[in-house]
């Protein structure tokens, strides 16, 4: 089957720092994908590239079939394509519903009925129905966070991306965060995580992916890169996580 | 006075949720009081010349406040336009940005008065010798069109940097959440990012307005009847420097008073929760 993500050799500058070192992946639709790494070793970096928040300098990604060559094909994957940020980002100024309702609007085309009950439903998905009135300065980290996820669901995305998802969560607010995760996994939406939730990437994951210094190093099931990596440098990094 | 009852609005501050606290008396109810009273003393008991002088420059008053609250509302267009254009990727664009915000932060406002009064009609009218259109040759320069344009042309550039400042204010964050949500650049900042950027520089803003009206009285400099003139007409008639110029003083300084007071009432409707 074709896959619904190809990423083929992209390489992404910062000045002299080489962030990404011709890094190349298929993702097949429906499946989870965990990335793991050291801090630095371009993971974020290349999240981003897939709905090119990032530009990169070679290399080529195409998202269901669409080439993100033009402004107008970014503009169409930024559409299929759902992202999840470490620190939320939602908009402080709106409502939780008119965050989760804007861009359904001015994107999509909606209509307000048709916005809100989108929005209420995935509200009531994320566990926080009660909250579409609040402003996301009243609302816990782990609650802002599903709001984000809802927000992102709102556009019907074919692909969901996470950026470290939970790292900027008081633990006890992790597991509602991964549980919303878990759900969607199971209903079948394609996923690329960036997250060192080992439990989650069991559970969830099909493939799990070592970064390191801007380069894929390993690439098995969650399972076995976890318990019996073949590299010396994810042995080397797992020591230190676990 | 606005930056001191507002620190949570501070760009670089924690922004607080707590209601302010309610005082019965402060500072600012106490100075308008003052102020006030004073003028009411002032034309009770001594009608002549404070009475008499109030009726004679309550049209300066409205000229005042025309001249102020029209450059203001122009002011926040075009300082919008050059702020988005400083920040613009197009070299172009914000060089051409650039160049005006120096060249006009750079010449006394006064100076940048007489020339569009003095010299932009001179201008005009050459060209219209020129190339022989009548309109332009018997051009003539409205004086409160021009104050309007001298203080709108001034003020922008200032206005275009607290813009500018506004909207770098807001994370890199939100414009991502934005754009990855599929909506344009444009949009972004359409209903993102500007929306927060007005917040946050509403203190400079207020700030601004105030400038603007006391800078106003520079317009009486040519020929535009507003308060500072109209009550140096009435003095010079009547020499009486002394009260003529505390009754001018006591009258800018309650709409100034006002125009804060304002300010802060509207960064108060309009703050974020956060
Ligand atoms: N905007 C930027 N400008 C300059 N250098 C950058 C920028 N973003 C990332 N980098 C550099 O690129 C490299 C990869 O960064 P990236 O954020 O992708 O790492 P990461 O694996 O996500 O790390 P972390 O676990 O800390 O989030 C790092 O060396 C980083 O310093
Ligand atoms: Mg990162």
């Amino acid at each position: 089957m074709e896959p619904i993500i190809k990423i083929r050799s992209i390489k992404k500058f910062f000045g002299s720092t080489e962030a990404l070192r011709g890094v190349s992946l298929d993702v097949q639709k429906g499946e989870v994908i965990v990335i793991i790494g050291p801090s630095g070793s371009g993971k974020s970096t290349f999240l981003r590239c897939i709905n090119r928040l990032e530009e990169y300098d070679e290399g080529s990604i195409i998202v269901d079939g669409i080439p993100l060559d033009s402004t107008q094909h970014i503009n169409q994957v930024r559409t299929e394509v759902g992202m999840v940020f470490q620190q939320f980002n939602l908009f402080p100024h709106l409502t939780v519903l008119q965050n989760i309702t804007l861009a359904q609007k001015v994107v999509r085309g909606r209509d307000v009925a048709e916005s809100d009950r989108v929005a209420k439903e995935l509200l009531v998905k994320v566990g926080i129905p009660e909250k579409a009135d609040a402003y996301p300065g009243q609302l816990s980290g782990g609650q802002q966070q599903r709001v984000a996820i809802a927000r992102a669901l709102a556009m019907n995305p074919k692909i969901m991306l996470f950026d470290e998802p939970t790292s900027a969560l008081d633990p006890e607010m992790i597991q509602e965060v991964l549980d919303v995760m878990m759900t969607l996994a199971k209903e079948g939406m394609t996923m690329v995580v960036v997250s060192h939730e080992m439990g989650f990437a069991r559970a969830a994951a099909n493939r799990a992916i070592l970064m390191d210094n801007g380069l894929i190093v390993e690439e098995a099931a969650p399972d076995v890169l976890f318990s019996n990596p073949k590299e010396e440098r994810t042995k080397a990094f797992l020591s230190k996580v676990l | 006075m606005t930056d001191e009852n507002n620190p949570h609005l501070l760009p670089g501050k924690a922004a607080v949720t707590s209601a302010q606290p309610k005082r019965g008396f402060d500072r600012w109810w106490f100075l308008v009081a003052i102020v006030a009273l004073l003028i009411i003393y002032l034309i009770t008991a001594k009608p002549d010349p404070f009475r008499r002088m109030l009726v004679f420059i309550a049209d300066g008053v409205r000229i005042t406040l025309l001249v102020t609250v029209s450059s203001f509302l122009f002011v926040m267009v075009l300082g919008l336009i050059a702020g988005l254009g400083r920040l613009s990727k197009n070299p172009v664009i914000s060089t051409i940005a650039s160049v005006y915000v120096e060249v006009v932060r750079g010449i006394p406002l006064l100076v940048q008065i007489f020339a569009w009064y003095f010299a932009f009609p001179s201008i005009i009218q050459s060209i219209g010798v020129k190339f022989h259109i009548p309109a332009f040759e018997n051009y003539l320069a409205n004086p409160v069109g021009m104050a309007i344009l001298g203080i709108t042309f001034c003020y922008g550039a200032y206005m275009s940097e607290i813009y500018r400042a506004g909207i770098q204010s807001i994370a890199r964050g939100q414009m991502e959440a934005a754009r990855s949500l599929g909506m344009t650049h444009f949009q972004a900042m359409r209903y993102i990012i500007i929306p927060q950027a007005v917040r946050v520089i509403l203190p400079p803003v207020g700030n601004e307005f105030v400038s603007m009206l006391k800078d106003s009285s520079l317009v009486s400099a040519v020929a535009v009847a507003d308060l500072t003139r109209r009550g140096r007409e009435f003095i010079s008639q009547n020499f009486i420097p002394i009260e003529g110029w505390t009754l001018v003083a006591l009258v800018y300084l309650m709409m100034t008073l006002f125009a804060s007071r304002i300010v802060t009432w509207v960064e108060r409707k309009t703050r974020i929760v956060r």
